[in-house]
């Protein structure tokens, strides 16, 4: 078989992220007539990988290649002339104008200056009608519900009648006869000598349809190669294996048989039917890909979303069977449940404020409007900083520390009001090694006090050497419900993909 | 295919009405009131003399719009007009006369345009701390140059501008006709585009900076041409003359249904908004309502306006 040469690749990529490497030494080849998978885990470095190729950010180091040739300082403008479109997922349409409009956005035709509209709607309707949408083409996009508005972002990538198409989870929101229609679509495109890179994690898919795939993992490529004699779980294993470097502290259960939360079929808007019981002492993993529920679901225990459930019982309590969960955090904090967000530098902490400030936030709203005892004070924040390891001047503003440090701060500030919960959610992301590995030892030692420990994470060997169990969710239903034993890399991830239905798995649509 | 063509863009700007009906209602509602109770208004002479009376205003929020459909706004407005006034008051002695005063004009729009646009779109600087910023400079400049209301306004360009030909009326149109064109070049979308979704429309090869410093050179020559309009209406500079017009331009704006976070709304809701406001002015002064009274009475229209769309939502929701 004679190899035809790459219309687009790349040799070396490399890209940092304020000193945190999400690539290293990448280089791949898009090849006419051919779909290409690129797979991998959250955070493997997928999105940085499309943004390099299609100009939207820079390589540190590296080269891009557009027919063999290197380009210097590719631009998406220069990457649209070059024929390479990105169907994105995070969407690149503007709601308030039309679907003509957009389709033709960054690429309109002109006639005497000004947009050819005649052209407009021609390609509006040839495109729209190959791809399936009926909508008006005056209709601004806003008014379209997220599916159709991904058709239409599709119907934008195909408008320059591209050479290289990039789908960055194209199928995520698409109703399933659009999947049908857009796989039709990309076989087509492939036969006519398109280079077609396809990013999904829905593996099935993935291996009916695609030729040759790309793993990548932590930002390096682990699998290069022809998709034929893959099955889903080689396909796991490729994008999971990894050694675990002793990150974790030997794992030791301290779960007892006390339970602190339980509920029956509690929902959110995105999360469905979840029972769950906490006892003191464990640590409870949350899995699954980003979007699936879970989040949700966190933030509803703690009421900071609208949830509901059919019995809702909290030890702090009294154990009195409730049928609400909490009404708002106010409550939940009143309860002994605390919260660490994803997100601490919107969401956990006030940047430009102190670290004494921060860590004594909580103990404000329990304090009212009594005055401050600044020995108290000093006396806890002295504590806390000891415990978890923070050093050096604590009235420095919050900003001024590393992100692993950032979130010591937004973990410990909780531990004066005495949780018997804390729910975490993804407490790693973005945190060096080390730092890691002492909040890996400090969740472990508030276990073992008798503090229950969710934690939510995207990191999928902190659910396999951390927690006592794990469940895992996928479409919003829990899809996995494993202890400690059973929950293996390839068992999560397996759940999480919708791999195959785990047994217990009850009541979830399929 | 011309023809689908033609279909397909009054297609699309028919669809961009959508929201502005409450305004266009509420418009026609003064004015109906306002053609009662004062029927001279009718005349030709009358119409003109109140389009010069709405023109300023029409300008700056055009200026405001601008700015705002790209995600920036802009508190320089104000005293940009005075500035525009001052300049064009103390330039029209010069030996180009008229012509010369003109270019001046145009020339201090373009310049300041261009800085806010350095500013703003080429180094993403917070539109609100540049032009906020930008308002005491031009203040102080306009002051300088011209301490107190003088200069000199030739009486046939204050004849022409705001005399009692329609010439206001016809500057308008030629606006609107403009802005227009402007909309239907990539440039022109692009400029929503970019206070849409600037990310997305970076990637999809929009020139999200070009579109921003062109919104921004355009609204300062607008800006600039209004104290040029304003000169000849009072026949001199007045270093203050525009200082409510920051926020008449910004409540026309708003009241037009032209969205703070970019991308949102059109000149035509824009130009309702501040003819509305221009109606209220003159049927509360006609009606010998206090000034204050005034102040409040378009602060509720203003309020008022913008909470129905929101207020019919949240009916909806069944709330």
């Amino acid at each position: 078989m004679v190899v035809q040469q790459a219309v687009l690749g790349a040799r070396n990529l490399s890209k940092a992220f304020f000193g945190n490497p999400v690539l290293r030494d990448v280089s791949i080849d898009l090849v006419p007539g051919r779909i290409h998978a690129l797979l991998g885990e959250n955070g493997a470095g997928k999105s940085t990988l499309i943004n390099l190729l299609s100009g939207a950010l820079a390589p540190d180091s590296g080269q891009i290649l557009v027919d063999g040739q290197p380009v210097a300082a590719l631009s998406p403008r220069e990457a649209h002339r070059l024929g390479v479109a990105v169907v994105q997922q995070e969407l690149s349409l503007a709601p308030h104008l039309s679907i003509a409009e957009n389709i033709g956005l960054g690429a309109y035709d002109r006639r005497g200056g000004l947009i050819d509209y005649g052209g407009l709607a021609v390609a509006a309707k040839e495109i729209g009608g190959e791809l399936g949408l009926v909508e008006s083409p005056d209709t601004p996009v806003g008014r379209l519900p997220l599916g159709r508005r991904q058709i239409v972002e599709i119907a934008k990538a195909l408008f320059i009648k591209p050479r290289v198409l990039i789908f960055d989870e194209p199928t995520s929101s698409l109703a399933a006869p659009d999947v049908v229609m857009l796989m039709g679509l990309v076989r087509r495109l492939r036969d006519q000598g398109v280079a077609i890179l396809y990013i999904s994690h829905r593996l099935n898919e993935i291996i009916d349809f695609c030729d040759y795939v790309t793993v990548l993992k932590d930002g390096a490529i682990t699998a290069d190669r022809p998709m034929a004699g893959l099955d889903p779980n080689g396909l796991v294993r490729l994008m999971v294996g990894r050694d675990p470097q002793n990150l974790f502290p030997p794992y030791a259960s301290h779960a007892t048989e006390d339970l602190v939360l339980e509920t029956r079929n509690f929902r959110t808007a995105a999360a469905h039917g979840v029972d769950f019981e906490l006892r003191r002492g464990e640590i409870l993993g949350i899995g699954g890909l980003v979007g699936h529920g879970q989040e949700d679901f966190m933030t509803g225990l703690y009421g900071a979303v609208a949830a509901d459930a059919d019995q809702f019982r909290v030890l702090a309590d009294g154990g009195a069977a409730r049928t609400t969960p909490f009404a708002n955090v106010a409550e939940a904090n009143a309860m002994g449940v605390a919260y660490v967000p994803a997100d601490r530098r919107k969401e956990g902490l006030l940047l430009p404020h102190s670290i004494d400030f921060n860590l004594l936030l909580p103990l404000f709203a329990r304090h009212g409007a009594q005055h401050r005892r600044r020995a108290d004070e000093s006396a806890i924040t002295e504590r806390l900083a000891q415990r978890l390891n923070i050093r050096g001047d604590r009235s420095r503003p919050v900003q001024a520390l590393s992100g692993g440090n950032q979130q010591k701060v937004a973990v410990s500030k909780w531990l004066p009001l005495e949780p018997s919960v804390l729910l975490l959610n993804d407490p790693t992301r973005g945190v060096d090694v080390e730092t890691k590995r002492e909040i890996y030892i400090a969740l472990r030692a508030m276990a073992a006090e008798g503090k229950a420990v969710v934690l939510l994470t995207t990191d999928t060997p902190e659910l396999v050497h951390l927690c006592d169990r794990v469940i895992v969710f996928h479409k919003g239903w829990v899809a996995a419900a494993l202890a400690h034993a059973e929950a293996s890399e390839e068992a999560i991830v397996a759940a999480a993909m919708g791999v195959r239905a785990a047994p217990t798995l009850q009541g979830a649509p399929h | 295919m011309r023809g689908e063509g033609t279909r397909l863009y009054w297609r699309i700007q028919r669809r961009r009405n959508e929201g502005l009906g409450a305004l266009f209602l509420v418009l026609a509602l003064f004015a109906t009131i306002y053609a009662i109770l004062f029927p001279g208004i009718l005349s030709v002479g009358a119409m003109a003399k109140f389009v010069q009376g709405w023109f300023p205003t029409a300008m700056v929020a055009a200026a405001e719009t601008i700015v705002m459909l790209t995600g920036g706004i802009d508190l320089s407005v104000g005293p940009m007009v005075s500035l525009g006034s001052v300049v064009a008051a103390s330039t029209m002695q010069g030996p180009l006369g008229i012509s010369g005063g003109v270019l001046a004009v145009l020339a201090l729009g373009a310049v300041v345009g261009a800085i806010v646009g350095w500013f703003v779109a080429v180094n993403r600087y917070p539109a609100i701390i540049v032009t906020l910023a930008l308002s005491f400079v031009l203040r102080g400049v306009a002051l300088l140059i011209l301490p107190r209301p003088g200069g000199f306004v030739p009486p046939s360009l204050s004849d022409f501008l705001a005399g009692s030909r329609p010439t206001a009326a016809v500057l308008l149109v030629l606006l609107v006709i403009l802005w227009k064109l402007y909309q239907a070049t990539p440039l022109g979308t692009g400029l929503i585009a970019a206070g849409d979704n600037a990310e997305g429309a970076y990637r999809s090869g929009v020139g999200v900076t070009i579109a921003r410093m062109c919104a921004y050179l355009a609204s300062g020559v607008l800006q600039a041409l209004t104290g040029l309009y304003v000169a000849a209406q009072t026949g001199s500079g007045d270093p203050i003359i525009g200082e409510p017009m920051t926020l008449a331009a910004i409540a026309a704006a708003v009241l037009g249904g032209v969205g703070f976070l970019g991308g949102r709304g059109a000149m035509r809701g824009a130009l309702a908004g501040s003819l509305l406001m221009s109606i209220l002015i003159n049927v509360m002064f006609f009606m010998d309502l206090p000034l204050v009274a005034q102040y409040v009475v378009q602060g509720l229209i203003i309020v008022g306006t913008v909470a129905l769309p929101l207020i019919r939502a949240s009916w909806r929701r069944g709330l």
